[in-house]
């Protein structure tokens, strides 16, 4: 077996908290202010049903989602099944590879450096991407506790100046707002659509399917936590707070003596960012490989990071429209992919059964 | 095709081209860079308004070579515009230093910026990040270009010496009522769309421009000087009966023959809608600080059996609570302290100095009373001037959000209030 | 019959050097005997006492096995061929040829030029044994040996190097080290046909599964009761003639962080020091770029009031901050490899032209501020407290030099990830190199970069998958 289902767990907790600390509690703010909380819980609430079941799933079966598919529908319907995955992995990447962009720029330098900083980016990804689950598994090991004591540097840090009554007055957010900001918000949440790819490449051991289902719970909890302290901070202000990880220790009496150590911390809390990002281009290349058939791992990569690079250059300056896109459509894809495909899988395991 | 892209054949050529590629970056230096020595070092900035301009005033640290330790000048620079950015970017035309203001720990707002939006002269810094919202924000006496001129006696740096005036340690004994940019920036979105900042003031030194700890209510104070009003600067502002003016009077203003001075903090500038409203003298100031600071020591004068203590106040708990009850806002003070005797102009016999903590209930219920006076001057202000420095709207909407919308125009105009006090002594 | 000189002019055609002497003798009887041996390998004195005199008492007609009946050296073995004999010959020790027979004898009286069992330089120990290994193989073996005084410990010595002919042992023992491993090595070695292998450094280039690679990918002990402690463990042990230093396999990172003295102090001194040695690798590598980077990309790091200071130090400075570090650095690695090269005598001027002249003397002409040579010196120091360690250590650090101060902090969080992608991807004989981290083996992590108490680690490292697993076991009664 190529991974092992601690290491799924540890990608469930690190990797889920991991992309959601930068523009998705100001997007969330922006969409739902204090309620923010719940349109959070919303898309979490769906995410970890749908981990529960494929987790399930995979309790009862020890196929991988393309066998799966390949043993119910076909082998063409399977390969084309992955090839809208490797798509889907490919966009979901676009978008947080913008905001790294600005992440990167914003807070990493104290000018406005060129794109050409961030290109590194793309030689680093061409190796990340051609390592198999192995790899994804053993950093996951290696990510967790950079995140654990980064992450509890950053709460420690932040509680000072939290006023938890900003989350207040509760539900008073008209419903819709609640229900647009969790969808509109819905892109970031891809989690299930990882475990689907690792279906059948781990042992499933007894219990498994809880703990994956109570790591993903942990790392919703986690971001929940830095929803509230974040809004609990900056509270109206938060919707023009970009890049949220960042803002947050700001206040701690500290660090005014030992000048932005914090950033130290982001540093290194960086690095479990970029194998966050980087699972999905791994995972976009995973799907081409069964999608085409060609094991060539090095050629894929260089296609999707090429891919990747050109929409990054060519698109840099139009973040916005891209977001705006994203923002509005991307929870259509999320239905599709996140929610019904789990589901739909359920479906073909009775069939083969 | 497969053999192409076998990347062990070709490992090593890619790593000297990443290699060269990056020796060729690390030696000419031309990747967006901020050189340490060609960026500033704002360390405060001073914002004057002329007419429709904005004039800033840039403190800037300019390091001097030294082989050991420090050797900095400081240098003030100004720039004009219509915006606070627009002027930064003059500051950098003329002094060629990239401006950033991640430094900047000081906003001082001069007073002839009373007559414009608050939030409009301070918006541009924290709505796009610009500054860092930790940077403390005050409002000062006459330009703040002059009060960034004068020399300080307790430090080299002129915004350092006012910040040592508005530290934590200083909120923490309730002198002064600082505010960041954070607080500004909350109150504009806020619903009680009020703020205070502290007002910075200069004196000689060795003179005591209003009565020391602002132990001087009444009586005939011997310890810490000064008349019994504050203020007595000129005519009143914002129908604000005991609230400083502008100007200078004796040291204030700009001290531009050298002379070093000092400065205190110890009155507050409120503001509502971003539009200046007046000036809280220091014991208002005081009833401020009692419950939006976290007090750990504070000092008030007070009488006693006739006789003026000067007491100190530990373990302090101020809380504001306000509950809407048929259709009624009712607001409730609640303040309790321990006390300790800190002076009292009379002669002490030793032989009872091992009874000092055990304060006698005259000056006990003089405290009190003291403390109630200044709540409820500080309350007539709010109450005068229809502006939430103390938050109570804002705190209504949280937490009663249901009666919130019956109440909000008029609140303060019909709001009661109940004023529970406690001071006790430590045995 | 064979004669006695066919026998020694075969051997010399062969090896026809000046230093393969050959001595001539007869017994009281008459009967010729000659010595071959290489000179200085072997004790003179001692072939002597125990070859030539008890031959004094000789027949005639005796032959080789009676002969040999007489010998007093307690190492003695038959010899076949003339190939055999020079081999014997080359290797240190003596043939004896006797008239008339066509076999020899080979005697052991080696005694190659050696040093000392002594303390090795870099494993100085306060606490715990002193030895350390030294050149010769024997002896090594024999200090291994020392202390495994177990029926399972096994010792297979293969030849390696067309010219030198160098003795490789390969030392594991029975049940407890992986199955296969030992074979799988001698093959790997086996692989190889090289002329001369001078140090284990070789064997080790040959283990490597990825020889260009920046990492060890072989573990070292300079020490036998190291050395035994790692075979203990369920490592192979490769013990080379001419070397003093070594090699343990499978090989994981954490080992370089592992002091010899952990083992023999309190765990909670040893977990501070393990905790130290990690930061301060972690300091060495990364100060400096991280400093540059702070001074070209991001000012905000440094604490205002170090700004402050850094400013007045660097104002007027004629170099970009990057090159004031590049060159700060480059004058460290020349002062250190200098002053490694330099005679001893001549060490102490060189401290002192190196302190005084380049350090003082630079920063009062303003070429380099005080800040740069603090960072770096202590960015020296640092590294050093993980000594197997350096020769990687110090090459990163220049790596995150360059790329610090072309991309800056984003690029030194770049090649870290890279570093772990490619880390955790490398294994060293089926164990990962950074277990026990990825994959995550919670019962190693007691003797990782924290040190349990002896009780706690009752069991071998799991990432060896021995057979044998327990290691201590305590009779409660």
């Amino acid at each position: 077996m190529k991974i092992s289902s601690r290491q799924i767990c540890f990608i469930m907790i690190a990797y889920t908290a991991a992309t959601k600390l930068l523009m998705y509690p100001t997007l969330l703010s922006m969409a739902s202010g204090n309620d923010l909380l719940f349109s959070a819980l919303i898309d979490f609430f769906i995410g970890t049903a749908v981990i529960w079941s494929i987790s399930f799933l995979c309790s009862r079966m020890d196929k991988t989602f393309f066998e799966l598919i390949k043993g119910t529908l076909g082998e063409v319907t399977a390969r084309i099944v992955f090839g809208f995955f490797a798509a889907f992995f490919l966009l979901s990447t676009l978008l947080p590879i913008f905001e790294q962009v600005g992440y990167i720029h914003n807070i990493f330098y104290d000018t406005v450096p060129s794109l050409g900083v961030f290109l590194p980016f793309f030689v680093f990804t061409v190796y990340a991407a051609t390592k198999k689950f192995t790899n994804i598994g053993r950093c996951a090991d290696i990510c967790l506790p950079i995140f654990a004591v980064s992450i509890l540097f950053i709460f420690i840090t932040a509680f000072s100046d939290v006023q938890w009554d900003n989350l207040m007055p509760i539900l008073k957010t008209p419903a819709l707002d609640i229900f647009r900001g969790a969808a509109n918000t819905a892109y970031a949440f891809v989690e299930p659509c990882w475990l689907l790819m690792f279906m059948g490449h781990f042992k499933y051991k007894k219990g498994d399917a809880a703990k994956i289902t109570l790591s993903y719970a942990l790392g919703a909890a986690t971001v929940l936590l830095f929803l509230a302290m974040f809004y609990g901070i900056y509270g109206a202000v938060a919707p023009s707070r970009t890049y949220a990880i960042a803002r947050t220790s700001l206040f701690f009496p500290a660090i005014e003596v030992i000048g932005r150590m914090d950033l130290l911390v982001l540093f290194v809390l960086e690095i479990v960012m970029l194998f966050a990002l980087v699972l999905n281009i791994q995972l976009a290349v995973y799907a081409l490989v069964k999608c085409t058939g060609y094991e060539n791992r090095m050629f894929l990569s260089f296609l999707v990071n090429g891919a990747l690079l050109a929409i990054t250059i060519f698109c840099n300056s139009f973040y916005n429209n891209i977001n705006e896109l994203f923002y509005n459509w991307m929870w259509i894809m999320y239905i599709v992919f996140v929610v019904a495909l789990p589901v739909i899988a359920w479906l073909f395991k009775r069939r083969t059964a | 095709m497969k053999n192409f892209f076998n990347i062990n054949k070709f490992a090593v050529i890619i790593y000297w081209v990443i290699f060269l590629a990056l020796a060729g970056m690390f030696f000419t230096n031309d990747f967006g860079l901020v050189d340490i020595h060609k960026t500033s070092i704002i360390t405060a900035i001073g914002i004057d308004s002329e007419g429709e301009e904005v004039k800033v005033t840039a403190e800037i640290a300019m390091p001097q070579p030294s082989q050991s330790g420090e050797n900095i000048r400081y240098a003030q620079v100004q720039g004009s515009g219509l915006t606070i950015a627009d002027a930064l970017n003059e500051i950098n035309s003329k002094t060629g230093f990239y401006t950033k203001l991640q430094f900047c720990r000081l906003i001082l707002i001069g007073e002839n910026c009373r007559d414009n939006q608050l939030f409009r002269v301070l918006g541009c810094l924290y709505r796009k990040n610009y500054s860092e919202l930790t940077a403390l924000v005050a409002m000062c006496e006459g330009k703040a270009a002059d009060m960034l001129a004068n020399k300080s006696q307790v430090s080299d740096m002129t915004s350092e010496a006012i910040r040592k005036i508005l530290s934590d340690e200083i909120e923490k004994s309730g002198n002064a009522n600082t505010a960041n940019l954070k607080d500004i920036a909350l109150a504009e979105f806020s619903h009680s769309r009020s703020c205070f900042m502290p007002y910075v003031q200069i004196t000689k030194p060795g003179t005591s421009e209003e009565g020391g700890n602002g132990d001087n209510v009444g009586g005939d104070p011997v310890e810490g000087g000064g008349s019994g009003e504050s203020g007595g600067q000129g005519g009143g502002s914002g129908g604000q009966g005991q609230s400083g003016g502008q100007g200078g009077q004796g040291g204030q203003g700009s001290n531009q023959q050298g002379q070093s001075v000092e400065f205190t903090a110890r009155k507050t500038v409120y503001f509502s809608n971003g539009l200046y409203k007046g000036i809280l003298d220091e014991q208002q100031s005081f009833a401020l600080a009692m419950f939006k600071s976290k007090i750990r020591l504070a000092v008030l004068p007070c009488e006693g059996g006739d006789i003026h203590h000067t007491i100190g106040l530990r373990n302090v708990e101020g809380d504001i609570g306000v509950k809407v009850e048929n259709g009624v806002p009712k607001i409730s003070f609640s303040f309790s302290a321990t006390a300790q005797i800190q002076g009292a102009r009379v002669k002490v016999d030793p032989s009872t100095t091992n009874k000092d903590d055990n304060v006698d209930d005259k000056v006990l219920r003089g405290a009190e009373e003291e403390l109630k006076k200044r709540f409820e001057s500080l309350f007539s202000v709010c109450k005068e001037s229809n502006c939430d420095i103390l938050g109570l709207k804002e705190y209504l909407y949280k937490h009663d959000y249901n009666n919130y919308g019956l109440v909000e125009k008029d609140f303060y105009s019909v709001a009661e209030t109940e004023c529970k006090i406690n001071v006790r002594s430590v045995h | 019959m064979v004669t006695l000189e066919k026998n020694i002019k075969s051997v010399k055609s062969v090896l026809s050097s000046e230093d393969i002497l050959v001595f001539e003798f007869e017994s009281e009887k008459g009967k010729k005997f000659a010595a071959i041996y290489a000179d200085g390998l072997i004790d003179k004195a001692q072939l002597g006492e125990l070859v030539v005199k008890p031959l004094r008492v000789v027949q005639k007609d005796d032959d080789l096995n009676a002969v040999k009946s007489l010998l007093a050296s307690p190492e003695i073995k038959d010899g076949k061929n003339i190939k055999e004999a020079i081999k014997e010959v080359l290797g240190g020790n003596a043939v004896l040829f006797v008239d008339g027979e066509k076999d020899f004898a080979v005697i052991g009286v080696k005694k190659p030029p050696m040093r000392a069992v002594a303390e090795p330089p870099t494993q100085i120990a306060v606490h715990g044994p002193r030895e350390g290994f030294i050149e010769d193989i024997k002896i090594n073996l024999g200090l291994i040996r020392k202390r495994i005084k177990n029926d399972k410990l096994q010792v297979k010595t293969i030849f390696i190097g067309e010219r030198s002919d160098t003795a490789v042992s390969i030392v594991y023992i029975d049940g407890v080290c992986p199955k296969n491993l030992p074979e799988k090595i001698e093959k790997e070695i086996l692989a190889n046909k090289i002329d001369i292998v001078p140090d284990s450094s070789y064997i080790a280039n040959f283990l490597a599964k990825k020889p260009r690679s920046l990492f060890k990918q072989c573990g070292t002990a300079e020490k036998p009761d190291v050395f035994c402690a790692k075979v203990c463990e369920g490592r192979v042990g490769i013990v080379v003639d001419g070397s003093p230093i070594c090699l343990t396999l499978p090989y994981m990172i954490v080992e370089d962080f592992q002091s010899v003295e952990d083992y023999y102090i309190t765990s909670y001194r040893a977990t501070t020091l393990r905790v130290l040695r990690v930061a301060a690798v972690l300091i060495g590598l990364l100060l400096p770029a991280l400093y540059i980077s702070a001074q070209l990309f991001k000012i905000q790091i440094i604490p205002f009031q170090l700004l402050l200071k850094i400013s007045s130090s660097v104002a007027g400075l004629a170099l970009s901050p990057s090159v004031e570090m590049f060159l700060t650095l480059f004058v460290l690695e020349v002062l250190n490899e200098a002053s490694i090269r330099m005679p001893k005598y001549v060490g102490l001027a060189l401290s002192v032209v190196g302190a005084l002249v380049l350090g003082d003397t630079a920063v009062k002409a303003g070429i380099i501020s005080t800040p740069a040579i603090i960072i770096i010196a202590f960015s020296a120091i640092c590294l050093y407290t993980v000594p197997s360690n350096v020769e990687t250590t110090t090459t990163l650090r220049w790596m995150y030099l360059i790329i610090a101060g072309s991309i800056g902090p984003f690029g030194m969080i770049l090649f870290t990830a890279y570093l772990i992608t490619y880390l955790v991807s490398e294994q060293s004989y089926g164990v990962p190199l950074v277990a026990p981290f990825a994959p995550l083996i919670r019962g190693d992590l007691y003797d990782s970069f924290v040190k349990a108490n002896m009780y706690t680690l009752k069991e071998r490292p799991k990432a060896f998958k021995t057979k044998d697993r327990l290691r201590l076991k305590k009779d409660e009664n």
